[in-house]
């Protein structure tokens, strides 16, 4: 062991020291972290964001509404329209004409209306 | 013509480039210049966060943090300023915010917490008078440890060591100096010790 008297001894020990060698995937975990590096794809679709925006608008609305007291006029309105429509569907001849439209339209998804090319239509013929 | 006398003597084009230049040439969406820096101080970076946390794997996820805030932004690097001077410091940063991060999750004092392996590959195959000042080094308070490692291992000046650490250079030749009293000591105790 050496015994170091003065600076100048120390001195040129340290210069002489070397630097130690980085850990061997160094280099490449930089790079792929740096210039390598691809952006992580968005997600969300692009109408989500409207959604969840059109959403949170709707309940700040509501929540200003509350604060406000206007909801109870909001919910006496939506129970009329309640009431209007319950009265609406209750008809007999409402119902009939639904019977009718859920028959044509089922008659009409079973009619094969393709058109076929003209030397297969003549054919048939 | 220079393509060719390169080829001859094989030197690389690239080592022929000034930092500032590689630096314009990754912002202009050159993104290999980078590479190029990354190639020239990864091991210098590396180095200082090791000999500052003295843990390896701590000083790996230094260096390649310190280079990913220098990437993300290096529209802030001034342009007259020294690459070197600023890579040096973001992992300098880097590498005192572990440091306080482990002083609060532990109740050791900052050097305590010392990875006393030899480190990495070339410890092993150093002498063992080399060997015995990196443990000495590694002994030694962190901003002392710093100072001998910009200084003394990678050859910086005392004005860019002082812009690495932000402190005036009177304090970097006080540190230094107190440094090479402290080394001295411990090899000395150390000698003495070993003596019949």
């Amino acid at each position: 062991m050496k015994y170091y008297d003065n600076d100048d001894e120390l001195e040129r020990a340290l210069f002489a020291l070397d630097l130690e060698e980085p850990p061997a995937d160094l280099r490449h975990t930089i790079l792929a972290s740096t210039i390598y590096h691809v952006p992580v794809a968005a997600t969300v679709r692009p109408w989500e964001p409207w959604l969840y925006g059109g959403l949170c608008a709707a309940l700040v609305w509501l929540l200003i509404a509350v604060i406000r007291g206007a909801v109870a006029p909001a919910m006496t309105a939506a129970a009329s329209y309640g009431d209007e429509l319950a009265a609406f569907f209750s008809q007999p001849t409402t119902l009939l004409w639904f019977a009718v439209g859920a028959a044509a339209t089922v008659w009409i998804s079973q009619v094969n209306l393709t058109v076929l090319p003209g030397y297969q239509r003549a054919a048939r013929r | 013509m220079v393509a060719a006398l390169l080829e001859a003597h094989s030197i690389d084009p690239s080592s022929l480039i000034d930092d500032q230049t590689l630096v314009a040439e990754t912002l202009a969406g050159r993104h290999e210049a980078f590479g190029t820096l990354v190639e020239r101080y990864d091991r210098a970076v590396y180095h200082l966060a090791y000999r500052t946390l003295r843990d390896q794997e701590e000083a790996r996820d230094a260096a390649q943090e310190a280079f990913f805030k220098a990437y993300r932004s290096l529209r802030t690097f001034k342009p007259g300023a020294k690459f070197s001077t600023w890579i040096f410091a973001i992992v300098y940063h880097a590498c005192c915010d572990r440091l306080a991060r482990r002083k609060r999750y532990s109740n050791e004092e900052l050097p305590e917490r010392a990875d006393t392996a030899a480190g990495p590959e070339s410890e092993a195959i150093a002498s063992d008078e080399a060997r015995r000042l990196r443990a000495a080094i590694a002994q030694l308070p962190e901003k002392y440890r710093t100072v001998i490692t910009l200084y003394h291992l990678q050859g910086r000046q005392y004005d860019e060591i002082a812009q690495v650490l932000g402190v005036p250079m009177g304090t970097v030749k006080t540190h230094l100096f107190r440094a090479k009293e402290q080394l001295r000591r411990i090899l000395n105790e150390q000698t003495a010790g070993a003596r019949p």
